[in-house]
C-alpha cells in the first residue's frame, strides 16, 4: 500500500460496533423523544432497537386492500392507490376520518451479512395484521418500482430470528450499494459516521419510518 | 467425494411417512378420509402437499377454500422449515406415521408466514442459500452464478432431482483451501423451548491455532446443554440438511448412545439443522 492511499471504508460492521452505534442512537432518541428503545435478549448480550408508530391512512386504503385476492402472487400494480399522499383525493380527504395503522419497527443485527437489518410488523388498531399487499401499497411511491426490480423479493414476510413471529423485512442484499458512497464520502472528509444512523436514514423512509435530520448531525460515531 | 455421494443420496432421499387428517373444526359435505404421503425430509410442506389439498377440498365447499396450513398436536407447523427439521423438532420420539392435522380456516397470523404460491417458497429457499453462501464465501459464489443456475437449484429441489440439484450445489460446497475452508460454517440450532426459534452464530471451521474443528467443538461452544456426560445420555435428534456433506454416516442418524461420535468428525458441511429437544432434569 503506497503512502497516502486509503483502504476503502468497510461496508460491514461487527456486532459490538452495531451495539455501540445503537447506544448513541438511543441517547439521541431519548433527547428528542423519538420513541426508540432497546430490547435485550435475556441471558445474552444480544438485543435490538424497537419503535412503535401510529400512522394515519385514508380508510379507503384498508378497505380496498382487504379485498385483494390472496392468490395473487404479484405485487400490487400502480393501479392500486396508496392514497396516503394522493393530492387528487385531497378534497374529499378533508372530511374523511383517518384510519390508523400501527407499525412496529425493529433494528436487528445480521451476523450472516454483518450489517443491520430492518424488520417491521403492521396492523390495524384492532389488531388485524396487514397483508404483504397492504404493506406494499404503503411503500412510498418513489421506492416501489426500485423494490420490485430486486432478484429476490426485497420486501418479504420473514420469521423474526429472535421472537419467532412473522414480520416483514427489507432484504439486506443491497445495503452495500448505498452504504458504500456514504462511507467513502465520510472517509474522504475525515469524518467518522454512525453506521446505524446513516443506514436507517436511507432504508427507514422506504417503509414510512421517519428518521429526523438531527440524528445525522447530533449522533457521533462510536470510538 | 465418492463415499460422500452415498451419504448425500441417503440424506436427499430421506422420507417421513405422514398421515394427514382434516381438522374436526372444518365443515365438510362428506366424511374426509385421512391422506397418507411420504414426505421428503429436505423439502418444504407447502411444496409437496398439493395432493393433500386436492384430496380435502373434494369434500369441502368451494367457498371454504382459503390458505391451507398444518398443525401437530396444537402447534402450527412452520412451512418454511425443512420437513425433516419440523419432524425432528416436534415428533421424533413418537411412532410413525407422523399424524399431521390439516386446516383451511383461522390461519394463525401470529405464528405462520403466508405461503400463497410456489414462488414464495422459491424466494425463501434462495434466500437461505444466499445467506449460507454469505457465511461460506462472502456471497461470491452465489453472486457469480447465473440466474439459470439459481433456477436449476430450485427446480432440482422442487422436482426431487438429486443430480440436477447437486450439479449446481457442488459449486457452493467448494472452498478455497488456502484459506482453510469456508469462512464461517452456516448452521442453525433449532429449539422448542422459549421464544427464540433458533440459535445462529458465527463459527469458524478452523481454530486460531489451525486445527480443524468438529461438530462437537461447535456444540460445546454454543450449545453445551446438548453435550452430556457419558453417564447421562440425552437424545439429540440430528437432522442433516442435504446442502451439507459429512465424512461420517453416523451423523445422519439420531444417535441412540451419548453423542461421543459427534466430537470426532471434521466439520466439512454447511447448513446443519440441529434439533435438540432439551429434557428437564
Amino acid at each position: 500500500m503506497m503512502a497516502g492511499e486509503r483502504n476503502p471504508a468497510s461496508c460491514y460492521l461487527d456486532e459490538r460496533t452495531f451495539r455501540l452505534c445503537c447506544q448513541l442512537f438511543l441517547q439521541h432518541s431519548e433527547t428528542i423523544q423519538d420513541g426508540w428503545s432497546w430490547e435485550q435478549i435475556k441471558g445474552t448480550d444480544e438485543g435490538f432497537m424497537k419503535k412503535t408508530v401510529l400512522m394515519p391512512v385514508k380508510p379507503s386504503f384498508l378497505h380496498k386492500q382487504h379485498e385483494c385476492s390472496m392468490q395473487d402472487e404479484n405485487m400490487v400494480t400502480d393501479d392500486v392507490q396508496a392514497n396516503v399522499e394522493d393530492e387528487t383525493a385531497g378534497v374529499q380527504a378533508v372530511c374523511e376520518i383517518h384510519a390508523v395503522l400501527r407499525y412496529e419497527y425493529h433494528v436487528l443485527y445480521s451476523c450472516s451479512y454483518q450489517i443491520p437489518v430492518l424488520y417491521f410488523r403492521a396492523s390495524t388498531l384492532d389488531g388485524r395484521p396487514l397483508s404483504l399487499e397492504e404493506v406494499w401499497s404503503n411503500v412510498h411511491p418513489n421506492y416501489r418500482q426500485r423494490l420490485q426490480q430486486g432478484p429476490w423479493d426485497t420486501l418479504t414476510q420473514q420469521e423474526h430470528p429472535l421472537l419467532g413471529q412473522p414480520f416483514f423485512m427489507l432484504h439486506p442484499c443491497r445495503t452495500e450499494e448505498f452504504m458504500k458512497p456514504a462511507l467513502d464520502l465520510a472517509q474522504a472528509e475525515n469524518k467518522r459516521m454512525n453506521y446505524v444512523v446513516t443506514w436507517l436514514s436511507v432504508v427507514g423512509p422506504v417503509v414510512r419510518l421517519d428518521v429526523p435530520l438531527s440524528y445525522s448531525t447530533e449522533v457521533s460515531a462510536p470510538d | 467425494m465418492a463415499d460422500d455421494k452415498d451419504v448425500l443420496r441417503d440424506v436427499w432421499f430421506g422420507r417421513i411417512p405422514a398421515c394427514f387428517t382434516l381438522s374436526p373444526e372444518e365443515t365438510t359435505e362428506r366424511e374426509a378420509e385421512p391422506y397418507y404421503l411420504l414426505l421428503p425430509r429436505v423439502s418444504y410442506l407447502t411444496l409437496v402437499t398439493d395432493k393433500v389439498k386436492k384430496h380435502f377440498l373434494r369434500v369441502m365447499k368451494a367457498e371454504d377454500s382459503t390458505e391451507m396450513w398444518f398443525e401437530y398436536e396444537g402447534t402450527p407447523l412452520k412451512w418454511h422449515y425443512p420437513i425433516g427439521v419440523l419432524f425432528d423438532l416436534h415428533a421424533s420420539n413418537t411412532a410413525l406415521p407422523w399424524n399431521v392435522t390439516v386446516h383451511f380456516k383461522n390461519f394463525p397470523e401470529h405464528d405462520l408466514l403466508h405461503c400463497t404460491s410456489n414462488s414464495v417458497i422459491e424466494a425463501h429457499f434462495m434466500s437461505c442459500i444466499k445467506e449460507a453462501d454469505a457465511l461460506k464465501h462472502k456471497g461470491q459464489v452465489i453472486n457469480d452464478m447465473q440466474k439459470k443456475d439459481h433456477k436449476q437449484l430450485w427446480m432440482g429441489l422442487q422436482n426431487d432431482k438429486f443430480d440436477q440439484f447437486w450439479a449446481m450445489n457442488r459449486k457452493l460446497m467448494e472452498y478455497p483451501t488456502d484459506e482453510g475452508g469456508f469462512r464461517y460454517i452456516p448452521f442453525r440450532m433449532y429449539q422448542t423451548m422459549g421464544e427464540r426459534p433458533f440459535i445462529q452464530k458465527l463459527f469458524r471451521p478452523v481454530s486460531p491455532e489451525g486445527h480443524t474443528l468438529t461438530l462437537g467443538d461447535l456444540l460445546k461452544e454454543l450449545f453445551p446443554a446438548a453435550i452430556c456426560a457419558e453417564e447421562n445420555p440425552r437424545p439429540a435428534a440430528l437432522h442433516v440438511n442435504p446442502r451439507c456433506e459429512w465424512g461420517n454416516l453416523q451423523l445422519a442418524l439420531p444417535p441412540p448412545s451419548p453423542p461421543a461420535c459427534l466430537t470426532t468428525q471434521p466439520v466439512t458441511g454447511t447448513e446443519i439443522s440441529l434439533s435438540v429437544p432439551v429434557l428437564p432434569w
